[in-house]
């Protein structure tokens, strides 16, 4: 499979694919596009499940208070559910005054979430603590089982895979919440799964002594072809649950199945055309080095 | 031979751990109760609460979990079934409480500190001898501001020494809430140290026939009650201002009744604004945190999710549905791509999924929403252990290998790699769990507990199965495996050059 390709060779078109990408996400973040839920802003979130009417978004904020009503969000979530999300409630008569008008507003029962903004700020903390913790240990583990320039390899393929992630979530705009960044730890697993699965044959394929750049990328690119069939369908393989997830998921479960979603298929990309043709390069830049040091 | 038997072993093994699984999953209770659901599938109240000193102190263990057994009393007084209180991290403690009526009711409960505190009324909002001011209640806080504004220009204020108070009650015709300040001094004049143990009770006055809690003393306190309301009442003789005792919960006054005489052991806190004096349960939570006493350190609610159980039971449906969906799919396309060796995994997965779920309810694992996601992550990890060594199986195949060979290389070979991969994920996994809290902890659980099974599953029981299948017995060709003739002389060729 995939004889004609050449995926080492070919670095510049994929890396300038990934760039665009990339750059596009950058530009969403910067211009403002991550839409943080109240877990890491602080604010109430009301719930409504089996609403027996249907109201607009104008009724919606008729029901509630007036010094909440001009900042809250309202949005629809399936057929007679609806999500109302407002500024941090001071009280909790309030609270409970709040989510017995919307009881009554849609005839249906209302759950509701609040997080004060101290509770936020320590869950954006751990998250980031996480995602620091999780690169660290990963690059160890994989410097320890393989060498450094694959560790630096995947390292590369795992940023790739982050930024793709936190990018694509700022131009879609879907709301940032506590599972995604698990998702996106899930999808450091993985995409780091899918890379030492490459690399572990590679090293399986690698010549014992001596090194020739022409040789070692030949050698990267069969490896790959004996292993881009398992890679493809152990995507196919995860992502089938998931798209069901985002199918049949509501709520949290869809937004954790559209992050994996995409970190899934960036994993993929990256441990083929990312992370393979870093190794060369380092390799070769290596090499060089070496052999300058050596001629001097 | 010896292989075979080995085999053999192995499954029968495997099948005595299906009996196990299913006698907790089916008999030992019935499967509706079997499996812990979280409360956000099935309905319910957590909270996150945060303790801190005062002064901004440390706050200690000991303390955290003194607090912990105080909350968990007091739920107890209210009649919920089976509270989880737990001390998290090292100043907050986490609070399940399954299926409840009035969660914000509940909360304030289990979250006010209850500092029962005694404070002779210095000065209070001049409405206060003509009617109080009754207001809705989202404007509440701003009159609150206007009164303490007002009040701060008083001769009896003295920063530092002094601070406002409010009593907050509802009016009697419901529409609003009365809010009425007052100035006292800066620390209470007497504490709740004073009350007696059990002291507080919701009971009728025997006079009006309203609701009140009466308080009951101690000896000692009643001796310094005295003395107080004594000197409270020779200040109001010189000033000719009515003596009030405010008796105030936390920083809320309950209420500040005037006093006509010196008071001894027995007091009472009463409404007498409304016909039936303090609302039944309002009286019932005055009764129910100065019974448990106060907590040792301040609490703070940071969190609070309340699910209904309509909610729950949607989303607990919508997640089976994408389980058995995507597990269902994965099964029929495993099945497609491998053929023989495709019935091979998918027993091997319908046997995962099934020892899962009695390691979930043996462990036991409460299943929370993300846990479910976590299920589904590892539905493809565990179909993806199978994937890697089948392709090393299909490659040996068409070096030419025979089957029985082909089997063992692609073990052998295989193996490696999927132990290396399932450790990462393991750390991410480990990862997760150290650095969070709550439901993401659920979810890193189960997704560690599934990688570790299918790593079993794949290497034990799809081993087993497959080495049976290779058997002399058996005739497998290379396309019942879905290795394409062409594809093995493509191989060859690509060998000969």
């Amino acid at each position: 499979m995939f004889e004609k390709i050449d995926f080492v060779g070919g670095w510049k078109l994929y890396f300038s694919l990934s760039a665009v990408l990339l750059l596009a996400g950058v530009v969403a973040i910067a211009l403002g596009g991550l839409n943080f839920g109240i877990d890491f802003r602080g604010g109430a979130q009301f719930t409504v499940a089996n609403a027996e009417r249907h109201l607009s978004d104008e009724q919606v904020r008729a029901a509630l208070p007036e010094d909440l009503a001009g900042e809250s969000v309202v949005t629809t979530m399936g057929q007679n559910g609806y999500e109302v999300r407002t500024p941090v409630i001071s009280s909790q008569q309030e609270q409970s005054q709040v989510r017995d008008s919307l009881s009554r507003a849609f005839g249906g029962e209302v759950s509701v979430t609040t997080v004060s903004p101290a509770f936020g700020q320590q869950l954006r903390n751990q998250a980031l603590q996480a995602v620091v913790a999780a690169l660290i240990i990963i690059v160890a583990f994989i410097s320890f089982r393989f060498e450094f320039a694959f560790a630096l390899a995947a390292m590369a393929a795992l940023v790739h895979d982050i930024l793709m992630t936190v990018g694509f979530y700022a131009i879609v705009g879907r709301e940032v919440s506590l599972v995604t960044v698990v998702a996106v730890l899930t999808v450091l697993g993985y995409s780091i799964y899918d890379t030492i699965i490459i690399f572990d044959r590679i090293r399986e394929n690698a010549p014992t002594v001596g090194y020739n750049r022409r040789r070692f990328d030949e050698m990267i690119n069969r490896s790959i072809r004996q292993v881009v069939r398992r890679s493809i369908y152990t995507s196919i393989f995860t992502l089938i649950p998931i798209t069901a997830l985002l199918i049949f998921g509501e709520a949290t479960l869809s937004d954790f199945a559209f992050a994996l979603l995409v970190g899934i298929v960036a994993g993929t990309y990256s441990s083929i055309f990312i992370a393979s043709p870093v190794l060369s390069l380092y390799k070769a830049w290596r090499a060089g080095k070496l052999q300058a040091a050596r001629s001097t | 031979m010896v292989s075979r038997r080995n085999n053999l072993i192995v499954l029968a093994l495997v099948v005595v751990l299906l009996g196990v699984a299913a006698y907790f999953i089916f008999i030992d209770e019935p499967v509706t109760k079997s499996t812990q659901l979280g409360l956000d599938l099935q309905g319910g109240v957590s909270a996150q609460l945060k303790g801190s000193q005062t002064g901004g102190g440390k706050v200690t263990r000991q303390e955290m979990e003194q607090s912990a057994d105080l909350i968990r009393q007091r739920i107890d007084r209210l009649g919920v079934s089976e509270p989880d209180v737990r001390v998290q991290s090292e100043n907050q403690i986490v609070v399940q409480i399954p299926g409840v009526k009035n969660p914000e009711e509940v909360i304030r409960i289990i979250g006010s500190t209850a500092q029962l505190g005694f404070y002779q009324v210095l000065a209070s909002d001049p409405s206060l001898t003509e009617a109080p001011q009754v207001v809705a209640a989202e404007e509440v806080d701003k009159t609150e501001e206007d009164i303490r504004a007002n009040l701060q220009d008083d001769d009896a204020y003295k920063e530092g020494r002094t601070k406002i108070l409010f009593e907050e009650t509802p009016s009697p015709d419901g529409k609003g809430t009365s809010v009425i300040g007052y100035i006292v001094h800066k620390n209470p004049d007497l504490t709740g140290d004073a009350l007696k143990q059990n002291g507080a009770n919701v009971e009728f006055d025997q006079t009006t026939g309203k609701r009140i809690v009466s308080l009951e003393l101690t000896s000692e306190g009643g001796r310094q009650m005295g003395e107080l309301t004594q000197n409270m009442l020779a200040d109001a003789a010189a000033s000719g201002e009515p003596a009030r005792l405010a008796i105030a919960l936390d920083q809320d006054i309950q209420s500040a009744p005037t006093v006509q005489e010196p008071l001894g052991q027995n007091i009472s806190i009463s409404n007498d604004g409304l016909p039936n004096g303090l609302p039944e349960d309002e009286a019932k939570q005055l009764e129910t945190v100065l019974n448990t006493g106060a907590l040792p350190v301040n609490m703070q609610v940071i969190s609070e999710t309340t699910v209904g159980p309509t909610l729950g039971f949607s989303s607990l449906k919508s997640g089976l549905l994408a389980s058995v969906v995507g597990f269902g799919l994965v099964l029929l396309l495993l099945l497609v791509i491998y053929r023989a060796l495709g019935v091979v995994a998918d027993v091997a997965l319908l046997i995962y999924a099934f020892l899962l779920w009695g390691l979930i309810v043996i462990i036991p694992i409460t299943v929370t929403l993300p846990g479910i996601a976590g299920i589904v992550l590892s539905i493809g990890v565990a179909a993806d252990a199978n994937v890697v060594i089948f392709e090393r199986i299909k490659e040996e195949i068409r070096r030419g290998k025979t089957p029985r060979s082909a089997i063992q290389a692609g073990y052998d070979k295989g193996y490696r790699a999927i132990l290396d991969g399932n450790i990462t994920t393991l750390i991410t996994a480990f990862i997760l769990f150290a650095l969070s809290s709550g439901s993401v902890r659920g979810f890193a659980v189960l997704l560690a507990i599934g990688v570790v099974l299918s790593m079993f599953t794949a290497i034990v029981i799809t081993r087993a199965l497959l080495g049976l299948l290779s058997d002399r017995g058996i005739h497998l060709s290379p396309a019942m495996m879905g290795v394409s003739k062409a594809s093995i002389s493509a191989a060859q060729q690509a060998r000969a050059k």
